[in-house]
């Protein structure tokens, strides 16, 4: 599905040069659900930037679906993510004086004769909850509800890969919960899913877990074994 | 129902989401638009203003019978009254002087008039009503006062009134048992010829034979008669070198000798120079609002972009490609120039009618204001609109290309 091979990410300021990530190699396969596990400025952010073109890599590779993206043009990047990857990111990202519904259309704007429609979107809200609410915009919208209608409008091109950079990381625990859930829900349902969080109580969830530690990946660890990460 | 998002929706949706800043923008646009539409009406309607003026100034010098300079010393050298028409007078040469004075260099035209007589008319007027012949096809003193022009030269038994004459456009006038029809009326000219009737020559010559309309000791009336010439200069013509010529001309052997000339002693040209500063000035105006106008918007621009920078960043993350986002930058400053523009030409023209309809456009801008016609207007609200669309574009190209180029993952994770 996703193959990085040595990714690096060097950032240059001042004098200085910083390693954001370090060499990092992961390999998700279909349906799969992993995790990258990482506290603040770990580099987590970075990996799954490159993993969906949003960031040149310095050195290494990302393959999607066999397509060598750092090959390709910006262009054909943003084709290739319009197509095949959906975005959940920490804050909600709802455009306030779009509905929920045009919310979730809004993908389809890029991706022209795709799979995304109407419909599709009516019945993404129906599955994540919000069927009542489509017409609602999102000021009038808890973060648990804007959350929901961000991850059905990250389904609506119907992506190969769900990719979530801390999706519950500013929720509660109770809509934490309900997010989650619904990430396994789909994950069962045959989505592939790369998450980074800096919530090691999430470990359950994942078919797969990556650890992230000064910008080097920690291939399948257990929670226990992050919790010691973060003390040092 | 397969729809899918289309661009419009989520233009219009930006707009909306900031409705201060967009407004102020909008705002910004009519204001540009507002200007450079009323600056071309008022240029537009004050040049209209100033040729009508100028058409209405009348004849530069008058020729008339030698007993009249006699009679009348106060028409002589140093007047200051705009020739329109000759005062009333029995003293009358032989249309051929026109021939000789065809011949003098330095003449535009030449417009025959004669004066038949004077009549109590009360139910036309409370005052005496003066009639004159007039050669409809030479005038150039006369017709140019019409409140509406004639759609055909004066015809046989039609009649031009002036404005303190009573009766409707196409109703009839009976003088001396024979009806005539008012075909037009002249504006207000503070004169005598708001007191008179104009006939064409050949009528005014059956007019005068069928009342034996004379005054002695001077015969009566007869065909080829006429009271004066008045005279136009060509442009650039200096009046006493015309003077002279005419002078000169009427003094040959081969002219008649009862003719005299009287120059025109005041100046026109100061007087239109200044009406044309006017739209000049109204020009630069306008030009130096659109210079001050491209930076200040290309500045809300680029901030607008700089703030939208999750936005954009999010877009992209979504698949959007550079051209996406630019065409949506251009679209959104597009739709605000559109809007503004539109409004500002709307309430330009809202405002300039109420001036001209209270009079106000007149005398502030010392011309008689005519407002243009509906093509010419659409046509200038159509070169407003185009100029707030071109300023709209050129100012949203450098953010539309900055926010085209930005680093996605940067632009959602830096504000």
């Amino acid at each position: 599905m996703i193959k990085a091979s040595g990714l690096t990410k060097a950032f240059r300021t001042h004098s200085t040069e910083v390693l954001a990530v370090d060499c990092a190699h992961v390999e998700v396969k279909p349906g799969e659900f992993v995790l990258i596990l990482g506290r603040s400025g770990s580099g987590k952010s970075t990996f799954l930037g490159m993993l969906a073109g949003l960031i040149r890599p310095t050195t290494g590779s990302v393959r999607i679906e066999g397509i060598e993206i750092s090959n390709l043009s910006e262009d054909n990047i943003a084709e290739l993510r319009a197509k095949k990857i959906g975005f959940v990111f920490q804050f909600s990202g709802l455009i306030p004086t779009l509905t929920a519904l045009e919310n979730v259309m809004l993908p389809t704007l890029f991706y022209k004769n795709g799979p995304g429609s109407r419909i599709s979107a009516v019945e993404l809200l129906r599955k994540v909850g919000m069927s009542e609410r489509e017409d609602a915009y999102p000021r009038t919208l808890s973060s648990g509800e804007m959350k929901r209608v961000a991850i059905a409008r990250a389904l609506i091109n119907k992506p190969a890969l769900l990719i979530a950079d801390e999706p519950t990381g500013d929720l509660d625990v109770d809509t934490e919960y309900e997010i989650m859930e619904l990430f396994s829900l789909l994950n069962k349902e045959g989505m592939t899913i790369i998450m980074v969080t800096h919530n090691p109580d999430l470990v359950k969830y994942a078919t797969r877990t990556y650890g992230m530690h000064k910008g080097k990946i920690q291939q399948n660890i257990g929670t226990v074994s992050f919790r010691k990460d973060q003390r040092e | 129902m397969n729809q899918t998002m289309d661009v419009g929706t989520f233009i219009f949706a930006s707009i909306r989401n900031k409705p201060g800043r967009n407004l102020a923008t909008a705002f910004c646009f009519a204001f540009i638009a507002a200007n450079i539409f009323s600056a071309q009406v008022l240029m537009a309607g004050s040049a209209a203003g100033v040729e009508r003026g100028l058409t209405r100034m009348g004849a530069d010098q008058l020729v008339v019978p030698i007993e009249y300079m006699a009679s009348f010393p106060a028409s002589g050298s140093g007047n200051t009254v705009a020739i329109v028409r000759v005062d009333p007078s029995p003293f009358r040469f032989n249309a051929s002087i026109m021939d000789s004075l065809g011949k003098v260099t330095g003449i535009s035209g030449m417009s025959p008039q004669l004066y038949v007589t004077t009549l109590d008319l009360p139910e036309f007027s409370s005052s005496p009503v003066e009639i004159f012949g007039i050669d409809p096809l030479r005038d150039f003193t006369i017709q140019p006062w019409l409140r509406q022009p004639l759609n055909k030269p004066l015809g046989p038994d039609e009649i031009i009134v002036g404005d303190g004459i009573n009766g409707e456009i196409s109703s009839g006038i009976s003088l001396n048992n024979h009806v005539y029809t008012i075909v037009g009326r002249l504006d207000p000219t503070q004169s005598a010829s708001d007191q008179t009737l104009f006939l064409r020559l050949d009528d005014a010559y059956t007019f005068a034979t069928a009342g034996r309309i004379g005054f002695p000791p001077q015969p009566q009336i007869s065909r080829g008669d006429i009271n004066a010439v008045l005279v136009r200069d060509s442009a650039g013509e200096d009046p006493h070198s015309v003077e002279t010529r005419i002078r000169r001309s009427l003094s040959s052997s081969s002219a008649p000798k009862s003719g005299a000339v009287i120059g025109q002693h005041f100046a026109l040209d100061p007087v239109s120079r200044e009406m044309q500063d006017i739209p000049a000035i109204l020009n630069i105006i306008s030009v130096l609002v659109v210079i001050a106008a491209l930076p200040l918007i290309a500045l809300i621009a680029a901030m607008v972009a700089q703030e939208r920078q999750r936005e954009i960043g999010l877009l992209k993350s979504m698949g959007a490609k550079k051209k996406d986002i630019f065409f949506i930058v251009i679209a959104e400053s597009l739709v605000l120039a559109a809007t503004g523009g539109i409004a500002g030409v709307g309430a330009s023209f809202a405002a300039l009618f109420l001036l001209n309809m209270l009079g106000i456009l007149n005398s502030a801008l010392l011309v008689s204001f005519q407002m243009p016609a509906s093509p010419d207007i659409g046509m200038m609200a159509g070169l407003a609109l185009f100029v707030v669309i071109a300023i709209g574009t050129l100012s949203s190209l450098w953010p539309a290309y900055r926010s085209s180029t930005m680093n996605p993952y940067d632009a959602i994770r830096n504000e």
